[in-house]
């Protein structure tokens, strides 16, 4: 399937992976910057990024910072901040066309490279520290992010769940911060936060395109202004258990829908040799409209518009959402314990299991097609530490036995349910 | 059959207009191993007066369009979901304006599963039961709507925009109106819009350009149609004054939403105008407003805005508006401030240097949007019902001057057709 292979280098601390292709008329760059997650940091390495983005020491105004990327052909440039694992990464990616395509004398990777380096490594600074007046306007952005979580109730139904269930670990803390924090950090320490962030953290630098290893090893070098060392890798998740009775969980705000949630543990984990047997149980579970979640809550049903299963497999957690009639809440979670419990009886027909590998096999080989998917795979088993590549995992469900996916369903346990409600009516779980 | 070749692009286009009116599209794409395709009829939320040939003029419950998307879906043998996953393939459809899109991805079984997209979108299935069930499915969909901000300040600008034009109705329609739908009514929707000559097939990815439309071809052949008859779209008058000026909403949000735009004539949709006038305005709002603009940075600093500030030009039959706004504290002064530095550049003009910068800037987007399958299908069908080529869209960014964008300015900002929706917390 694969038709290109990463090459892998290192400089420093600085992991390498190039994807030479010719497939596609970009460069795509991602660089991951990944620490554990912990209550005291969380927040400034959330912050960290957005400051950043304001300017750097060649574009110190912000203004001439969006200009440069503008003049890179409107080369399109963003982070992600979010959790895998125990560990919270943050995620930047340019992407900028080859010059082979514009009349450009410009050798456009080597300024992605420079500028995607100058990023991380060298920021507008004043006085020996970041500048106040982004560190304060970037706060304020980050409250009003955190804030208007709650505007989009499936998001915020999502987090909710994941909170309450992981409420004794660090997987409870958001990935985007806790606004609390953000009144206690100032220029100089989101400064020092940051030099830490930087001399701890893991470090892998993506390029993808038109090029080779041995090209854009010396560009790195001169991009990327690091501490010394040698590269440090990511430690496995802790996988935690369920509780012994499942926990309910029921808020109130003005809506007119209710947002039902599970949260579930599965004991199994991204790196685990079950983890294809997991994934198809997820797929036959929820993942796709052939699904049993779809099937039984939305076609015979009708009882919602969605109703899916999403695998969580750097941390070994299910979830389950879907949105329903406030007063249908208790048919609908006895609709979906019964699709749990009809897959621990192993009742899995042949046809949808078939379904579900022919779709679970198109999801690996499309993402061929996306520099950036084919990144973010590569970068899942760099992270939990497998060697597995698109070719294997597909031998690997392809594998699969209704027997092996009905011994991971042993595993799966229901561990909190949530349901977002209006403010009316009822006492407590649904009406 | 015949093949425009994009020197530039390296882009080969296979293009057949069949027998019966369809419009078939296969851009190989080389080296790919995904295959995205997509058919679309000429029908969307909009089309709800009309008056089929030689028939008498229907008025249809708003969401018809999109009802009938939903129940495409199901055939006398089960859902087709379940037939596209046996091959591989993830199906998906969506409703708008002007187009209902129906569309699969697959990397195998790509004569199989583009068979599957002709044959059940040519076969429609609707019967008393199932048209009913589907209603509680769609109820739910609507009220998932009902509660997303973004959503409701979106049509509650296209509200305060439009009076009479069906643009304004929600695409989904209204619970009332979705539950006095009909299997009745959905067959004279889909004698009507479903037509071959009424839509459009476009395929791209890894295929052989010449066998995959030989094959369409035959699929095409082994089915009969009834001849096509002209279809007549009624459209009442739009005023040109908006609806109301300034349209509250009140909903449980952590900042107030707000979103503002000007309403003005549809550009002539015959010929490259309409799509001229989307790519200046598209130039015209990135220089002003886009995020290297020294406005967007003066609202950012003054805390008025923050990443989601953003602006879009929607145009088709009978309707063109922009959407400028996003979160603020203070939607009256976000307001004021944006239509004053409009108006003023509408005085002044803009500067060359700017106009550069945001023409080579959209023109990479374009470059990145061809690594995308789906952006290709998608894009190239809604520039083709507009009378554009998308191919042909650097020529044309090309040929546009700083003069085109100041003429635009003038044309398109107009304190009179500006109406401004606003959703809070505490709106009364």
């Amino acid at each position: 399937m694969s038709t290109e292979n990463f090459q892998r280098g290192r400089l420093g601390r600085l992991r390498l992976h190039v994807l030479p292709t010719k497939r596609f008329k970009t460069f795509a760059l991602s660089l991951f910057v990944g620490i554990p997650l912990t209550e005291s940091r969380v927040t400034p390495v959330a912050l960290t990024p957005f400051v950043l983005r304001r300017g750097t020491a060649s574009y110190p105004e912000t203004i001439s910072f969006r200009e440069r990327l503008d003049d890179l052909y409107g080369a399109g440039f963003g982070f992600d901040i979010y959790k895998r694992g125990d560990f919270q990464i943050v995620q930047f990616k340019l992407d900028i066309i080859n010059d082979r395509f514009v009349s450009s004398r410009q050798p456009l990777l080597k300024e992605a490279v420079d500028f995607l380096g100058e990023v991380l490594t060298s920021p507008a600074l004043e006085e020996g520290r970041f500048r106040s007046r982004y560190v304060e306007a970037e706060k304020t952005t980050v409250r009003k992010r955190i804030e208007a979580i709650v505007n989009d109730k499936i998001r915020y139904a999502a987090e909710r769940c994941v909170e309450e269930m992981c409420k004794d670990e660090p997987y409870r803390l958001p990935a985007l911060g806790r606004k609390d924090d953000l009144d206690g950090l100032d220029a100089e320490k989101l400064y020092e936060a940051y030099r830490n962030w930087l001399n701890d953290a893991v470090l892998d630098l993506y390029v993808s395109g038109d090029t080779t290893l041995e090209e854009v090893e010396p560009l790195a070098e001169a991009a990327f202004k690091l501490s010394g060392g040698s590269p440090s890798s990511y430690a496995p998740p802790r996988l935690r258990k369920a509780r012994n009775e499942p926990q309910t969980v029921v808020e109130r705000l003005d809506v007119g829908q209710g947002k039902l949630n599970m949260g579930l543990t599965t004991g199994i984990s991204f790196g685990d040799e079950r983890y294809p047997a997991l994934l198809m149980y997820n797929g036959l579970l929820g993942a796709f409209p052939h699904s049993k979640l779809f099937v039984n809550v939305r076609e015979k049903a009708s009882l919602a518009y969605y109703a899916s299963s999403r695998l969580d497999g750097h941390k070994g957690l299910l979830t389950i959402q879907s949105g329903i009639e406030i007063g249908n809440y208790e048919k609908a979670v006895g609709i979906i314990r019964e699709q749990l419990a009809s897959m621990r009886r192993g009742e899995i027909g042949e046809a949808d299991l078939l379904r579900t590998k022919a779709m679970l096999a198109n999801q690996l080989r499309e993402l061929q097609d996306s520099a950036f998917e084919r990144i973010s795979f590569d970068f899942n088993n760099v992270l939990a530490g497998t060697d597995r590549n698109g070719d294997s995992l597909l031998e690997e469900l392809e594998a699969v036995t209704p027997e092996r996916v009905a011994e991971v369903a042993q595993s799966v346990e229901l561990d909190t349910i949530y349901f977002l409600r209006d403010r009316k009516g009822g006492s407590g779980d649904g009406d | 059959m015949a093949t425009k070749r994009y020197d530039k692009l390296q882009e080969t286009l296979y293009y057949e207009k069949l027998d019966n009116g369809l419009d078939v599209f296969v851009l190989p794409k080389p080296g790919f191993t995904k295959t995205y395709a997509t058919f679309t009829t000429r029908y969307g939320s909009i089309d709800n007066r009309f008056r089929p040939a030689g028939g008498e003029e229907i008025r249809v419950p708003d969401g018809i369009a999109h009802f009938l998307e939903h129940k495409m879906f199901e055939e006398p043998e089960g859902d087709i979901f379940a037939t596209f996953a046996s091959q591989g393939a993830s199906a998906n459809a969506f409703t708008s304006f002007d187009r209902t899109v129906y569309l699969f991805s697959a990397t195998r079984n790509i004569e199989a599963n583009l068979a599957t997209l002709l044959d059940f979108v040519q076969n429609p299935y609707f019967t008393d039961a199932n048209v009913e069930k589907e209603k509680g499915i769609i109820v739910q969909e609507i009220n998932m709507y009902r509660d997303n901000p973004d959503w409701r300040v979106y049509y509650g600008l296209i509200e305060a925009l439009y009076s009479v034009h069906p643009v304004h109705i929600d695409i989904a329609g209204t619970e009332q109106s979705v539950r006095s739908i009909t299997k009745e009514m959905l067959y004279d929707c889909y004698r009507t819009f479903y037509h071959p000559s009424n839509m459009t097939l476009f395929v791209v990815g890894g295929v052989d350009g010449e066998a995959t439309l030989e094959l369409v071809k035959a699929n095409q052949a082994a089915k009969t149609f009834p001849e096509a008859g002209p279809v007549e779209r009624i459209f009442e008058e739009e005023p040109l004054q908006v609806r109301e000026k300034r349209k509250e909403i009140r909903l449980p949000v952590s900042l107030p939403k707000c979103l503002f735009g000007y309403k003005e004539e549809p550009a002539p949709r015959d010929g490259s105008g309409a799509i001229r006038r989307e790519l200046v305005t598209r130039l015209m709002f990135d220089i002003l407003l886009g995020p290297s603009s020294s406005l967007y940075q003066e609202l950012y600093e003054a805390n008025l805005i923050s990443d989601g500030f953003g602006y879009e030009f929607n145009t088709g039959s009978g309707y063109s508006f922009s959407v400028i706004g996003g979160d603020t504290r203070d939607p009256d002064a976000l307001v004021a401030k944006v239509t004053a530095a409009l108006e003023e550049a509408a005085q002044k003009g803009v500067a060359e240097a700017e106009f550069e910068r945001a023409r080579r800037k959209r023109i990479g987007a374009y470059l990145r949007m061809l690594n995308s399958p789906e952006a290709i299908a998608n894009e190239f069908t809604r520039y083709r019902l507009n009378g554009g080529d998308f191919f042909e869209l650097v020529g044309l960014y090309e040929s546009l001057t700083p003069g085109d964008v100041n003429a635009r300015l003038r044309e398109h900002v107009n304190a009179d057709r500006l109406a401004v929706a606003v959703v809070r917390s505490d709106a009364v």
